[in-house]
């Protein structure tokens, strides 16, 4: 196929240009340590062309770690895109590299959402499609590193990047094979924070419209953009409350928000979004906030000191009553939107759950438990707080930033599993600075930048390392006995157990990610693997054996209904039309699917005729006990269709009346008919899987099935995959009539006579038919007898 | 009405000819009774709920108003046990939903008479419990103008619970009277932060001459690591899904903290969990204080070791709960 070789080139492309954006971050993570330690280096020439070399190589080190670990599911598995989302990315992305940018913009979908279609150029973020596009590979590999970190302290930079190299919370989006949006938008994220801060720190207007550059690719890339464009406001909100104003917050600002604003409506998705809803306010309230605190300092100069601390709380608390009530009032008026829902339940927890099913329905969409937490931060998630503990404690203009960008991630990420991905850059760089915080005091001052990095980076090369570290060691003990006299130590055996013990500590957690990335993260969705007893692998390649016969054997315009979460990849393998797909913007649409899914064949007929459906697809792991199949997403079918039509679809009607969901004979009578039970289980009570078990009987549910005679009236099985995996239905068309249930009705009168009219044209008196007649009768006599 | 009843219960063992007399007769005549009867009920109705948005019935009267047959409204009946000595905590909570409902159906402007709220107590009408085969309490019951309650009538309290948006959302389906449920806004959070707010003013304005204190970063930081924790240990999880706060064994009567799955947790688990984390952070802190305060060495050492014990014990012990609920991980560090 056509990606498996793009993949092979990409690992050439995907080094050397990482290996650029690598070389462009070191370079102001280094001048950011020569700030730093300018009066620790600035004597020696020497040292500091070795400090630059060894950071390089760290960084190096620290990419190729990486890079090797994201590697697992290409090198398990093999090079194909592995998850559902990317697939509509992947065929997106092929329409650019062939038809152009323009005809991109221009492109209306009719293989999606039939019959509505889809106009794809104003409903994406392009901005990975057109990366991957320009450079012709995935950019699944990209390693960035963080220079937010390296601005704020100099060791921590090298540390910081060596976490976010293997941290598994980062590498579950963005394993080879992953083709999505978020790979590239972290990236952007951190991009655009870094600039952020280098902007307000150095006040020019260059780096603010670099912050604003990176900006424009975040919002081509990502909708979380959100995140930036209310981060940065709230950044420089709090530096007004902390009386930090200063005129490079006030040019780094303006500068952003109007250049940033101006660039992201250049985006067709985006649009006019940033100045009609309610998300992007906060933007603008505190832009005129700014202009009013600005005008009144410059006013200060010019006033007396009593006149103007009335003016300035008078004239700021006008300014801010003013653009909220503004706010209020345009939102009243509908010139803003209100916060779209999505948003919107991110404040109020449980408005989802009540209201937009779909959202709810989105495993990603989850809170996160403690337990995930610690399986995608492992000691990170422990040490972080720390290192926010010491930001807070030697506050500065970006320490606000970074701590303010730390709170609200980790309140995003405990309200959303899927948010825990912009938590991930913040809380390397909070521990990278925790962890080299001790270092800097348990290893001597000088070598507090080579040491840590070097060590983490061990676990990846463990021999080259300890030779690298054993080098140190040398020149730790020369520097530590320099500086036993300046200070008094606390002696060189405790500093020793210290640092054996958090190398231990780090050790560990490069163990863990190693292990997450390969056991969790990178096995595919479109192929599956099942080990047998002796370790063995089997592979499960249903998925793709179904969308290739789809391909091979169906008609080219065929309609192809199944669950939303299949239709990018049935567009992108099979390439055949779909009713719904991944991008769930039409809520009404899925609900008809999925109403056609729950209700009995014959109303599920009439539904599939009106959408002109040729073949149904389903999902069914009962064979192979796949866990993640259709029956056990019905649920949430039944839920979205009866938020659509509850006069059709009733939830309770597919429980038990003790309220259980079963699939065997105790089960409703309504799930034993509905269409998605029937499909799923055709023929399946034919089949003995194990002598222990009877026929029929279902891996997944760990149930006997309860309605084994199935049969179809409009349906026929057309495939069913090696492990039953897919199974996929012809929707037979129309007979040229339908034929009755019953005999033909025979009314009696036919079959007695034939009525003739009596009517003559002598006799033209009507008569009427079975008059009662008048029946003389005889009076009985004594004497007639 | 009642010398209807009578005259028809008198007629019966007439003759042939006098019933088929009396029954046209009387059919015009009770179609008129009958008329008069509905309209008598209703205006009672009408009446009764004027005055209290749920009608409190009793055994004649459920019969009276509910059962029998001449009624052109729907009912909508409430099942409880509000008493104190019976202890049904759960029926306080779902009266209190109920009565939502009913205020907001009262003072709608789309009130209407095909539609009334009512509510049996069990100590007031038991007999009717036993009549409807009723072992619960709470259950809502529709009554619907036209034959016997069906099976989908009856509200299902265990999977749906009984908030008055499913309440409204039920009836909306049987009877085709859509409710907007209006809750009285609840003053008591607004006054608690108003209370916090001007709590917090007056503290400022008290001390206003010397400010310091908000400039004080170890309370912003102790504020930053709050939040930290508590999102790090799940509690929004605990917000959203409400587990239960520890699990009891009903057989052997062992109380487990832990949940052993993990995809769930108990409250009393991310409890655990924020201390460890929070020594875990602490244990950091103190390391490096112990290695830049300026102070007496042996208290430092003391200080450096106590950081690292906290640190490293804790964080094995972390570990060690993460392995016993990820089944299959591998590592461990000190405790198994």
């Amino acid at each position: 196929m056509a990606e498996q070789h793009t993949v092979t080139d990409s690992k050439h492309k995907a080094s050397s240009n990482t290996g650029g954006s690598l070389s462009g971050n070191s370079r102001p993570s280094a001048a950011g340590g020569g700030g730093g330690g300018g009066g620790l280096s600035g004597g020696l020439t020497q040292p500091a062309g070795w400090q630059s070399l060894l950071s390089f190589t760290i960084l190096f080190l620290a990419w190729l770690a990486g890079f090797s670990s994201r590697l697992f599911a290409v090198i398990r598995f093999e090079s194909i895109i592995h998850e559902f989302d990317p697939w509509f990315n992947y065929r997106s992305t092929h329409h650019l590299t062939t038809n152009g940018f323009y005809e991109f913009l221009n492109w209306f979908d009719e293989r999606a959402w039939y019959p509505l279609g889809r106009i794809v150029g104003g409903t994406v973020y392009p901005g990975l499609m057109v990366t991957a596009g320009l450079i012709h590979y995935r950019p699944d590999v990209h390693l960035h590193l963080p220079a937010d970190a390296g601005a704020l302290e100099p060791g921590a930079g090298l540390l910081a990047a060596c976490f976010i190299a293997i941290v598994p919370g980062y590498i579950s989006r963005s394993v080879a094979g992953s083709f999505d949006n978020e790979g590239i938008a972290i990236f952007a994220l951190q991009f655009t924070y870094y600039l952020w801060v280098k902007s307000v720190k150095t006040g020019s207007v260059f780096w603010t419209i670099g912050c604003c550059l990176s900006y424009f690719y975040m919002v081509s890339a990502w909708g979380g953009y959100v995140f930036i464009i209310n981060l940065i406001p709230l950044h420089v909100f709090v530096l007004l409350l902390m009386q930090r104003y200063s005129r490079r917050v006030y040019i780094a600002y303006s500068t952003f928000y109007i250049i940033g604003l101006v660039l992201s409506m250049q985006i067709p998705f985006v649009g006019f979004q940033p100045i009609r809803t309610s998300e992007h306010m906060a933007a603008a309230g505190v832009f005129a906030l700014l202009q009013a605190y600005a005008f009144l300092q410059y006013l200060k100069d010019r006033l007396t000191k009593q006149e103007f601390q009335t003016l300035f709380f008078l004239g700021v608390s006008m300014a801010a009553g003013v653009v909220f009530l503004t706010v209020i009032y345009l939102t009243y008026t509908g010139y803003i939107a209100p916060w779209s829902g999505r948003f919107y339940s991110l404040w109020d927890t449980g408005y989802a759950k009540i209201h937009i099913p779909i959202i709810a329905s989105v495993s990603e969409h989850q809170p996160t438990t403690w337990v995930s937490f610690f399986f995608d931060l492992h000691i990170l998630v422990c040490t972080f707080p720390a290192g926010l503990w010491f930001c807070i404690k030697n506050i500065n203009d970006e320490r606000v930033f970074v701590a303010l960008y730390a709170i609200s991630a980790v309140y995003f990420a405990g309200v959303m599993v899927r948010l825990m991905l912009t938590l991930t850059p913040v809380v390397c760089m909070l521990s990278a600075i925790a962890f080299s915080n001790v270092f800097q005091h348990y290893l001597g001052d000088d070598t507090k930048r080579e040491n840590p990095p070097a060590e983490d980076s061990s676990d990846e090369d463990d021999k080259r390392n300890s030779g690298n570290l054993y080098d140190k060691a040398g020149k730790v003990r020369k520097h530590v006995s320099e500086q036993e006299k300046a200070e008094e130590g606390l002696g060189p055996n405790i500093k020793s157990i210290v640092t054996m013990l958090m190398l231990m500590l780090l050790m560990m957690f490069a163990v863990h990610c190693t292990w997450v990335t390969s056991n969790a993260y990178s096995s595919p969705s479109v192929v599956l693997a099942s080990y047998n007893h002796d370790g063995t692998r089997n592979i499960l390649d249903d998925f793709r054996e179904a969308y290739y016969w789809l391909r091979q054997n169906t008609d080219e315009h065929a309609r192809v209904m199944s669950w939303w979460d299949y239709g990018y990849q049935i567009a992108g393998m099979a390439n055949r039309t779909t009713l719904v797909d991944n991008n769930t913007w039409n809520n009404s649409h899925i609900a008809l699917v999925g109403k056609a899914m729950s209700s009995n064949e014959s109303a599920a007929y009439q539904i599939m005729q009106s959408l002109d459906v040729d073949y149904v697809l389903i999902i069914f792991g009962g064979v192979i006990g796949y866990s993640g199949d259709d029956i056990n997403k019905f649920l949430w079918m039944v839920r979205i269709a009866e938020g659509e039509h509850p006069k059709d679809i009733r939830e309770s009607d597919y429980f038990t009346p003790q309220g259980e969901f079963r699939v065997d004979k105790a089960g409703s009578p309504t799930l034993l008919n509905c269409l998605m039970y029937k499909m799923s289980y055709y023929r399946f009570g034919e089949m003995q899987l194990d002598f222990r078990t009877p026929p029929g009987f279902d891996r997944t549910r760990n149930a006997e099935i309860g309605n084994k005679d199935i049969k179809f009236k409009h349906l026929e099985e057309a495939f069913t995959s090696e492990h039953w995996l897919v199974r996929i239905y012809k929707v037979k068309k129309l007979e040229n009539r339908e034929p009755l249930d019953h005999k033909p009705r025979i009314t009696s009168l036919s079959a007695k006579q034939k009525y003739t009219s009596k009517k003559t044209a002598k006799r033209k008196r009507g008569y009427i038919k079975n008059k009662l007649v008048l029946k003389k009768g005889k009076k009985l006599n004594k004497k007639s007898v | 009405m009642a010398s209807a009843t009578s005259g028809f219960g008198f007629c019966l063992p007439v003759t042939y000819f006098f019933l088929i007399l009396l029954l046209c007769v009387n059919s015009g005549g009770s179609q008129k009774k009958k008329e008069n009867m509905l309209a008598e009920k209703v205006e009672q109705m009408m009446e009764w709920s004027s005055r209290r948005s749920v009608i409190r019935m009793n055994g004649d009267k459920f019969r009276r108003f509910v059962k029998a047959p001449p009624r052109n409204y729907s009912v909508i009946v409430m099942f409880t046990a509000l008493q104190p000595q019976r202890q049904c905590s759960v029926c306080r909570q779902a009266n209190e939903e109920y009565q939502v409902l009913a205020n907001s159906w009262r003072y709608s402007s789309a009130f209407s008479n095909k539609l009334f709220f009512t509510v049996v107590d069990y100590d007031e009408g038991a007999d009717v419990f036993q009549q409807l085969n009723m072992n619960s309490a709470p259950t809502f019951m529709h009554f619907p103008p036209k034959g016997k309650p069906k099976r989908a009538d009856t509200f299902d309290l265990q999977r749906i619970g009984f908030a008055s948006e499913q309440l409204a959302k039920w009836i909306a389906d049987r009877t085709d009277v859509q409710i907007r449920v209006f809750r009285p806004p609840n003053y008591s959070g607004t006054i608690a932060l108003a209370l916090l707010v001007s709590l917090v003013g007056g503290l400022l304005y008290l001390r206003r001459n010397n400010l310091e204190f908000i400039y004080n970063r170890t309370g912003w930081a102790m504020a930053a690591l709050c939040v930290v924790f508590a999102m790090t240990s799940g509690q929004m999880w605990n917000h959203i899904r409400g587990p239960p706060y520890a699990h009891k064994n009903p057989q052997n009567g062992q109380v487990s903290y832990i949940h052993g799955s993990s995809q769930a947790q108990f409250v009393a688990e991310s409890h655990i969990i924020l201390l460890l984390n929070a020594a875990i952070t602490m244990g950091m802190v103190l390391l490096n204080e112990a290695a830049t305060s300026k102070g007496d060495v042996g208290k430092r050492r003391i200080l450096c070791l106590v950081g690292l014990g906290l640190v490293v014990f804790f964080f094995s012990f972390l570990l060690s709960i993460f392995r016993s609920k990820y089944h299959g991980y591998p590592y461990s560090f000190l405790i198994k």
